[in-house]
This record gives structure tokens, C-alpha cells and sequence, in this order.
């Protein structure tokens, strides 16, 4: 009974609008509160010393920002850049500061709107899955959307980045 | 400090910020009169610029209910109302127990801020009560008749009770409005401005200079040859270019206030030595980057704290060497080709080179059978843990400071030299950039990347011979420039580009930090340019060898190379272990 209305209020605090987006032929969503815009591929320029899924910084309208590849990052093999591709460009908090950042993406669906009968919490998987950026999983006409935890997937805690 | 006194200010923190700042600039400029007056007793303009600010201090405390520090600032006001009056001179006394004031006024000023902010805050109680007895005992001991009754006893120090003594506080007074209508007068000439404000303008200015770069290299302009349309983008160019400069000039600030501090320890250190020392100061209204004399202020203390400690002499010891037994100590500031240069000469007894080498030698900073030169031998004082003092003084010794003070001007992307001649003085330069915001860079090509190398760095570039190239295990690893022979960097290689591998088909930058030299392997010399510094965040705090981006005429960014990190990288010092 405890378990079930704490389950019910996690949800709840998920509910809300999200901007699904593609990577291989799986689909995603981030919260659209923090998407600031989206923006055709750019001219990235690379920095050396990171892991590759930091495929560097660009240059939004005079401000420095790095770029993330979520393929890369996920574990996904490099996908071709098509005219689809695209760069959201998120507001993130790391450990000091709030900080904009691009996330290269396959392509952007749509904008949903998720309500809290639809989400369920991200199911355990084992250790076969990392589930640490997952914050929930919603059904949405018949397709699963996984919900990114933003902070995590793009924080400088990742122990990746660290280490390199 | 009760937190009766906070009442007020706590329901009020946009005054209160007010308030404290006002306070501390007052002070600051009281302690810069007062300075002054200490050369000149008896100035009455300088007395009345001592006055106003502490009367000013002693009104807006007392109306902000802050009684403690109304209660000191009254009490120096009493001293210095005698001394305006001219029933007192204020002499070298009076001008040491004012300075404590100030001391005493902004450590309460602060407390201040600190408890506002939540921190647990100091008990200056006794501080102050130590203080206004020594005003009072001044005040008494010598004044012929006192000026206030009740000022004449010291008054009892309750240690349990650390409320400050109201039972005689200060008339409201008529003059405190007079004096606040001066105040703004003299502000009507400039305003105070959020920093954060200043600082998002010079963003937005650098965005406007970037966009009016790329219509002005953009390739469809090139093709149409427009007299009206190359005219008005001229226009465009001359005006941003005005404006940034503009912007830039917002966020500076004469270097005076470094100044002032110094003058301030030069004071109480000469009489701690007991060495007399005449501090010259020049071009204190050279303006630099707000943020670099902020910066440079602790180091420049430190240098001169070592030059009265170790350089300058005793009296007696420079009168045995046929010098004036006052020593001199001068600094200065000026421009010198797009570059702030601090000059900080002293007439002590110079370096002592063969002292230095001893120490150096002791501490194994140089190898026992090399031969350095003079400079090398003398830029050593700038290693960390140096120092060749016999004994540890109060003032320095430990060995903690030229390498921090090295450390901090690396930090500002200046250099520091040194000349010295023994038994004449010794003279440092330090050479600043203007402003932290933009740097004059060299861009040079590797693979399709380009890089921005801040030129401050670089001594020069040449596209070796091939006689002059040395390969090590099987790669060129070293190339002769004149006598020396510095260790090749390949950047590409350092940072895993396609790259051209021979030396001789490419260019070698020579790049110098802290005395060591490497010779930087590029593909190509792109040109110069000044460009704006924007930091690659947190996301690339760990990568090494590199500054920060700037974004290129045609829109990319270039990374800018940090010479220090090269250097460092090449050497295969792990930043872990140092």
C-alpha cells in the first residue's frame, strides 16, 4: 500500500511535456522545459583528450558549447549525419554551474504530452541494462519512450569522462 | 555586534549591500588620505577628506542602527575634529591609531556582511574597545582641553557584555546632511554598476564583433564588388570595433588601489624593520582590467614585503656603503606596446647570484655540473620552496611567495623578469595583458583544426633544415635553434590529428613558459589575430593543453593552446602527482 501511492507520486512529478527524439529505432524524451532550441547539424570542432561521444564544441551564436553524441554515448554504433540529424541544445546542471549543451540526435519527433498513467518506473533489468539515466519509461500510442534523466546522461560525475 | 544592531539591515538587504559597500570604499579612501597626510601633517584638505568619509560612515551606521561601528567612527571623528579645528597636529601617532581605525572599521565591516550572509561572525568587541581606548588616550593625553567630557575615560571593558557602550551615543546632527549632500555631488561623476552587468555587455559586444566579422568575410560580399555596400560594412566594422573598446574600457580601473595597499604595507613594514624607505609611486592612473588588479594586488605585496625584508638594507649598512641611509622603493606603471608593464625597483643590495646558485644547487634545482647563465641562475628565486633569507622574520623567509607570486602573473598571462646589479637595487617587470577578455593570438593549422596560440608565448617560428632536426628512437625529437637545442612537439601527435610528421615541411613555433622552451610542430603559420576568450566549461575542465575557444572570422571555433599545459604535457608531468 506504501509502495504502491509512493510509485503513484514518482510518476506523477514525471508527468508533463516532452520532446521525443530518435536514436536508431529507438525513441526518447527529455523534458521540454530544458530544451532551449534545436538546430540543423553544425561545424563541430573537435577537442582532443575526451572520450569520443564528446565529439567537441560549436559555436551558438557567439557562445562556446559542447556537443554530445547520444549514439556514441549510448553505446549505439556512429550514425550517418542526414538531413535529419540534428543538435538540441539543453540547459544542464553540472556540479558548479548551469550550462548549455548540444546533444546530437537522429531526429526530433514531436512534442507529447505524458501524462501520469503513462509512465511507469524504469523497469529493473539487471545488470545486462544501465538504467542509471533512465528516470522512467512511458507507453504512448502503442511505443515505449525512455525518459532521460538529463543531469545524469550529461554531468561531468560520469566517470568516463573522468577517467580519460 | 549584537544582532540588534542586523535588525534593520537584515529587512533591508538591498541597503544593506549599499551600505557595506559605500562603507568600504569610504575606507579605502580615507587610508589613501590618510597615507598621504602621514607626508604631509597638517593639510587641511587632506584632513577634510579624512573627515567627511568617516562622518559619512558614522551617519549611515548610526541610521542603519549598526551602533558599534558608529561608535568608533565617532570616536576617530573626535580626534580628527581637533586636529581640523587646529587645536591638534596629527602626527605620526594619531596617523597610526587613524589607520588602525580604518583596520578595526573594516573588519567590523565585513563581520557585518558575513553575519547578513548567514556566517557564524567574529567578536571584534574587544578590538574596538582596545582601539577607542587608545583614541581617547591620544585624545586626553595631549589635547588641551577635551573636546567631548565623556571622551576623556576610556571606556570600561565588559567582557561578558559585548554590546558596545550606548550611553553616549551621537547626536543626531544637522552636518551629517551636508555631508551626505557633498557625498552625491562628487557621485554625480560616476555610478556604481553590477559587475555581472558590465560582464554580459562585453559578451554581447564580442557576439556583435563575431557576426560583424562573419558578413564582412562572408564569400557572397566577396563576389559583388559594391561601393555603397563597402562602405556602410566599413562604417559597421570602425563602429563595432569603437564600441568594443568602449565596452572593454567599462571594465577598467586605475591601478591605484594596488597601489595604495602597497603604500599601506610599505608603512607599517619599514617601521617593523626599522628600515626608513621612501616608496615612489608613477602612473597609478593606468588603467587595467578590473579583474587583473584585483589579481595583481597580493602579488605585488608580496614582492615588496621580500624587497624590504631581504633587499633593502639597514640604515647603517647603506650608510657603511656610502648609500643615502634612506632607502628608496619605487614603483611604477605604463604602457609598453598593448601591454600593462609594473615596474617594481628597489636600491637595496641586489641579488646575490653565487647565493642563489649555492642554494639551488643544496636544493637540487640545477644539476651540480651545469652553468647556467646569470638570468637562469636569478629566475630560480621564482621556484617553489626557494628562498636564500638566514632567518625566518616575521615579515618572510619561509619560502612561500615568489613562486606564488610567479604562479598568479602566469595566471594573468604576464611574465615576470628581473635585473639586478649587486649592491645597486633590483628591479622586476611585470608585463600584463590589458584585459583578461580578448588575447592577441597566432593561428596556426594542424589537419583541418586550427588553433589560437596566445602570443605572449611564442619567441619565434622557423621552418627548421633538415640539418638542424635530430631524431630520437627513430622520430625527430629535437631541433637546434642557434646554440640551443629544444625537444620537438608535434601537435598533431599530442593531440591525435592527422598531421604533417616532417619537421622540414612544416613550421616549428618556438613556445616559451617559465623558462623552458619546446619547439611546437604545426602545419601551418594562419596568421594573427585578436580574438575573444570564451572557456570551454566544465565539460573539458580535465583536457590539458588548452585555454579556452575562440571563435574564428568565419564562424569555427579555435581552440587556444595554453603554453604552460604543453609544456607540462610534453614533459609528462601528470597534474595528479605535481
Amino acid at each position: 500500500m506504501n509502495a504502491e501511492t509512493t510509485v503513484t507520486a514518482a510518476t506523477a512529478d514525471l508527468a508533463g511535456k516532452y520532446l521525443t527524439f530518435a536514436l536508431a529505432d529507438e525513441e526518447y524524451g527529455l523534458p521540454v522545459l530544458r530544451v532551449r532550441e534545436i538546430i540543423k547539424m553544425m561545424d563541430i570542432t573537435e577537442v582532443p583528450q575526451v572520450p569520443s561521444h564528446i565529439k567537441g564544441v560549436l559555436n551558438l551564436r557567439g557562445k562556446v558549447i559542447p556537443v554530445i553524441d547520444l549514439r556514441l554515448k549510448f553505446g549505439f554504433a556512429q550514425g550517418e549525419v542526414t538531413a535529419r540529424t540534428c543538435i538540441i541544445v539543453v540547459e544542464v546542471a553540472l556540479a558548479a554551474s548551469r550550462v548549455m549543451m548540444g546533444i546530437i540526435v537522429d531526429h526530433v519527433s514531436e512534442v507529447l504530452n505524458i501524462v501520469a498513467d503513462e509512465i511507469e518506473q524504469t523497469p529493473q533489468f539487471g545488470d545486462r541494462v544501465c538504467t542509471d539515466y533512465m528516470k522512467g519509461v512511458a507507453k504512448v500510442k502503442g511505443t515505449v519512450k525512455i525518459l532521460l534523466d538529463l543531469d545524469r546522461v550529461l554531468g561531468t560525475d560520469d566517470a568516463a569522462l573522468r577517467a580519460a | 555586534m549584537t544582532d540588534n544592531e542586523l535588525a534593520f539591515l537584515r529587512d533591508d538587504p538591498e541597503m544593506a549591500d549599499l551600505f557595506l559597500a559605500e562603507a568600504l570604499d569610504h575606507l579605502g579612501t580615507i587610508e589613501a588620505a590618510l597615507l598621504a597626510l602621514d607626508e604631509r601633517p597638517g593639510d587641511v584638505t587632506l584632513l577634510n577628506d579624512i573627515f567627511r568619509p568617516f562622518h559619512t560612515i558614522k551617519g549611515n551606521a548610526g541610521a542603519l542602527g549598526v551602533t558599534s561601528v558608529q561608535e568608533v567612527a565617532h570616536r576617530v571623528e573626535n580626534l580628527l575634529d581637533l586636529a581640523r579645528s587646529g587645536r591638534r597636529t596629527m602626527g605620526p601617532a594619531d596617523v597610526d591609531v587613524v589607520l588602525r581605525a580604518v583596520d578595526v572599521l573594516t573588519s567590523m565591516i565585513r563581520d557585518v556582511g558575513a553575519r547578513l550572509a548567514g556566517q557564524p561572525g567574529t567578536d571584534l568587541a574587544p578590538v574596538a574597545y582596545a582601539l577607542i581606548a587608545s583614541v581617547d588616550l591620544l585624545i586626553s593625553g595631549e589635547a588641551d582641553e577635551p573636546a567631548e567630557k565623556q571622551a576623556a575615560a576610556p571606556e570600561p571593558v565588559h567582557a561578558d557584555d559585548a554590546k558596545a557602550p550606548v550611553n553616549e551615543t551621537v547626536r543626531p546632527e544637522a552636518a551629517s546632511e551636508s555631508a551626505g549632500a557633498a557625498r552625491r555631488g562628487e557621485e554625480m561623476a560616476s555610478i556604481k554598476v553590477d559587475t555581472r552587468k558590465l560582464d554580459s555587455l562585453v559578451d554581447a559586444v564580442g557576439e556583435l564583433i563575431i557576426v560583424q566579422s562573419l558578413i564582412q568575410e562572408d564569400p557572397l560580399l566577396a563576389t559583388h564588388v559594391d561601393q555603397r555596400l563597402a562602405g556602410n560594412l566599413g562604417q559597421l566594422k570602425r563602429i563595432t570595433a569603437g564600441l568594443q573598446r568602449s565596452a572593454m574600457a567599462l571594465r577598467m580601473v586605475p591601478i591605484r588601489q594596488a597601489f595604495q595597499k602597497v603604500s599601506r604595507i610599505v608603512r607599517d613594514l619599514s617601521r617593523k624593520a626599522d628600515k626608513s624607505v621612501e616608496l615612489v609611486l608613477t602612473g597609478e592612473d593606468t588603467e587595467l582590467d578590473r579583474k587583473v588588479v584585483e589579481e595583481i594586488t597580493d602579488p605585488l605585496m608580496h614582492m615588496v614585503r621580500n624587497s624590504i625584508d631581504h633587499a633593502i638594507e639597514s640604515a647603517a649598512v647603506r650608510q657603511a656603503a656610502g648609500k643615502r641611509p634612506q632607502a628608496r622603493l619605487a614603483l611604477s606603471a605604463y604602457h609598453q606596446g598593448g601591454h600593462i608593464v609594473i615596474e617594481i625597483a628597489d636600491d637595496g643590495k641586489g641579488l646575490d647570484t653565487e647565493k642563489i646558485k649555492a642554494r639551488a644547487l643544496e636544493r637540487g634545482l640545477i644539476a651540480p655540473g651545469a652553468s647556467p647563465s646569470v638570468e637562469e641562475i636569478n629566475a630560480l628565486i621564482f621556484e617553489p620552496g626557494f628562498s636564500t633569507a638566514e632567518k625566518v622574520t616575521e615579515i618572510s623567509g619561509r619560502g612561500v611567495g615568489m613562486d606564488v607570486v610567479r604562479r598568479n602573473i602566469d595566471a594573468l598571462r604576464g611574465r615576470i623578469e628581473i635585473t639586478t646589479e649587486p649592491g645597486r637595487g633590483t628591479t622586476f617587470f611585470i608585463r600584463l595583458p590589458l584585459t583578461l577578455a580578448v588575447l592577441d593570438g597566432l593561428i596556426v593549422g594542424v589537419g583541418r583544426e586550427r588553433f589560437v596560440m596566445p602570443t605572449t608565448g611564442v619567441r619565434e617560428s622557423l621552418r627548421p633544415l633538415p640539418s638542424q632536426v635530430h631524431k630520437v628512437q627513430g622520430a625527430p625529437r629535437l631541433v637546434q635553434v642557434r646554440d640551443s637545442l629544444l625537444p620537438l612537439v608535434a601537435l598533431g601527435e599530442l593531440f591525435g590529428l592527422p598531421h604533417e610528421s616532417d619537421p622540414c615541411k612544416a613550421t616549428v613555433v618556438v613556445v616559451e613558459d617559465t623558462g623552458s622552451r619546446v619547439g611546437l610542430v604545426v602545419d601551418a603559420l594562419l596568421g594573427k589575430q585578436e580574438v575573444v576568450i570564451k572557456s570551454l566549461g566544465e565539460t573539458f575542465a580535465s583536457v590539458r593543453g588548452l585555454a579556452g575557444g575562440a571563435i574564428l572570422g568565419d564562424g569555427r571555433i579555435g581552440l587556444i593552446l595554453d603554453a604552460h599545459g604543453i609544456v607540462e604535457l610534453e614533459r609528462g608531468v601528470n597534474r595528479a602527482a605535481a
